[in-house]
């Protein structure tokens, strides 16, 4: 049956455990983000050694080390996700251009502002006050 | 001379939005960029306010052709935060629902597959095929779309024996048509020219770029969430993994084609040996525990993936949905090398791409 292994570890150890992974051959099912209940950025690297999701967590860091050069675009894609919405920094990353949030998303709403922020106050952020285009 | 053609975000040749940039050199194309997001709605942020069972009618919104998946894997996760055991009936109807998503959704690929590859005639056979499918899972849920069978701890609608007796029937009813269907794809020659050759994936390239579902099988790489790590009650039933190595479309529609026999053996299995334990827990609204997890589920279009964070509260911490979309689009770029632009509409059609889904 399907399990779910958290292993916490640092900084340094993503590369190497991304490199052992993909000697391996195993997927690469995801890069999770979410802030935790202290407030502190929780970053999961999750891979497929089947039946188990392996997840490997870095808490409390907000710049990584870019897996692309391993895992091609499978790791790019989340990272620069996790990039748009958590306004998380990727060595070596391209982020010159948007995932999927707007291209008028930076003036409007600010870097990494979309998951941190409740609804209430995005929604009165982006009110409409009349005038211009919508 | 060398040119840049750009295809949608709108294009007949697409259901739904996405952005092609082809970097052209006479008629072949040299190299290719994808872009998505014309359909974010902001889900993902939504679903940290809601409980559970608004979640469950969320997730489900996600997709309109694998709506059922969405729910099945977000039930799963808070079950396992939860501690809840499903019985065994609800698995069973959660199962035949999200085989019946498969068959139909196959088949709907099937039919725009043909339809781009402008043989209509069997485009029509097929989705004549597939409103035998729709009626069953009308008559499973009542919906054609959102069946709503899942809530928190089972199935929410029960399938007494007159039903039953009828949903065999249907698979019965569905063998035919299937077997035309098989024989067309395989021996037509005008799905032949189209597909055959065109838009290859190398096996490599495939583990490499992270390629999931049928798309990965049709390049040769053998995965499948419901054999390699079990859920629900998979276990129980006997089915086999169509895998072929020619790399191409055609390999694409094969693999499909034929993993709607093995939904169908998966669908008698379920039904003839339905147990008999009640359907659910009850539908009283839980709080979700502290934690988190992942849980993945066969999709028909490949692996998908919920990560749901609990923090004992009623509503949600986080929810991060990954959809297989999101695995198999960034593979398009590297097919359409080389290929002609006549090619590009199937061939990014090929991976039977869902944005929706991929922009949540």
């Amino acid at each position: 049956m399907q399990e779910y292994k958290k292993i916490v570890i640092s900084k340094d150890q993503i590369v190497p455990i991304a490199e052992k992974m993909r000697k391996e051959g195993r997927l690469l099912v995801m890069i999770h983000g979410f802030i935790n209940e202290e407030g502190l950025m929780d970053v999961s690297w999750d891979y497929a050694v089947d039946p188990v999701v392996e997840s490997y967590h870095v808490i409390g860091e907000t710049s990584f080390p870019s897996i692309e050069s391993i895992y091609d675009v499978a790791a790019a894609w989340p990272e620069r996700e996790l990039n748009e919405i958590f306004a998380l920094e990727f060595e070596g990353l391209d982020t010159s251009k948007r995932l999927f949030l707007p291209e008028d998303m930076l003036e409007t709403q600010g870097k990494g502002q979309i998951m941190v922020m409740p609804l209430s106050e995005l929604r009165e952020k982006n009110e409409y006050k009349g005038g211009g285009l919508r | 001379m060398s040119y840049i053609v750009p295809i949608g975000p709108y294009h007949p040749a697409l259901e739904e939005p996405v952005h092609a940039k082809l970097y052209t050199e006479g008629e072949v194309i040299k190299d290719a960029e994808v872009f998505v997001g014309y359909n974010h709605r902001g889900i993902e942020k939504l679903a940290t306010e809601r409980n559970a069972i608004q979640t469950l009618v969320l997730v489900e919104r996600v997709c309109g052709i694998c709506s059922h998946s969405h729910a099945f894997t977000y039930a799963m996760c808070v079950e396992e935060l939860n501690g809840i055991e499903v019985p065994k009936r609800g698995q069973y109807l959660r199962v035949i629902t999200a085989e019946l998503e498969r068959l139909h959704s196959h088949l709907l690929w099937l039919g725009i597959a043909c339809h781009i590859i402008g043989h209509d005639s069997m485009f029509m056979l097929i989705w004549d095929e597939r409103e035998i499918v729709m009626d069953m899972l009308e008559k499973l849920s009542g919906n054609r779309v959102n069946y709503a069978m899942v809530t928190i701890g089972g199935a929410r609608r029960d399938v007494d024996d007159d039903l039953r007796r009828e949903l065999l029937d249907m698979c019965d009813k569905l063998q035919k048509p299937l077997d035309r269907m098989v024989e067309l794809a395989l021996n037509d020659k005008t799905v032949a020219m189209r597909t055959k050759g065109v838009g290859l994936l190398p096996t490599a390239d495939a583990i490499r770029l992270g390629a999931v579902g049928p798309h990965a099988r049709a390049s040769g790489v053998n995965v499948d969430v419901r054999r390699d790590s079990p859920y629900s009650s998979y276990n129980d039933f006997e089915f086999d993994i169509p895998v072929v190595d020619s790399c191409d479309v055609f390999a694409r529609v094969v693999v499909r084609a034929l993993e709607c026999y093995e939904s169908i053996k998966i669908l008698r299995q379920a039904l003839e040996n339905l147990p008999d334990t009640p359907i659910n827990l009850g539908t009283k609204l839980q709080k979700i525990q502290p934690g988190q997890t992942v849980k993945r589920h066969e999709a028909p279009r490949g692996m998908l993936s919920h990560m749901v964070v609990g923090n004992g509260s009623f509503n949600n911490h986080r929810v991060s949905i990954h959809v297989p979309s999101y695995k198999n689009t960034p593979t398009v770029p590297f097919m359409l090398k080389n290929n002609t632009v006549a090619d590009a509409g199937l061939i990014i059609a090929s991976i039977d791409p869902c944005f929706s889904c991929l922009d949540r």
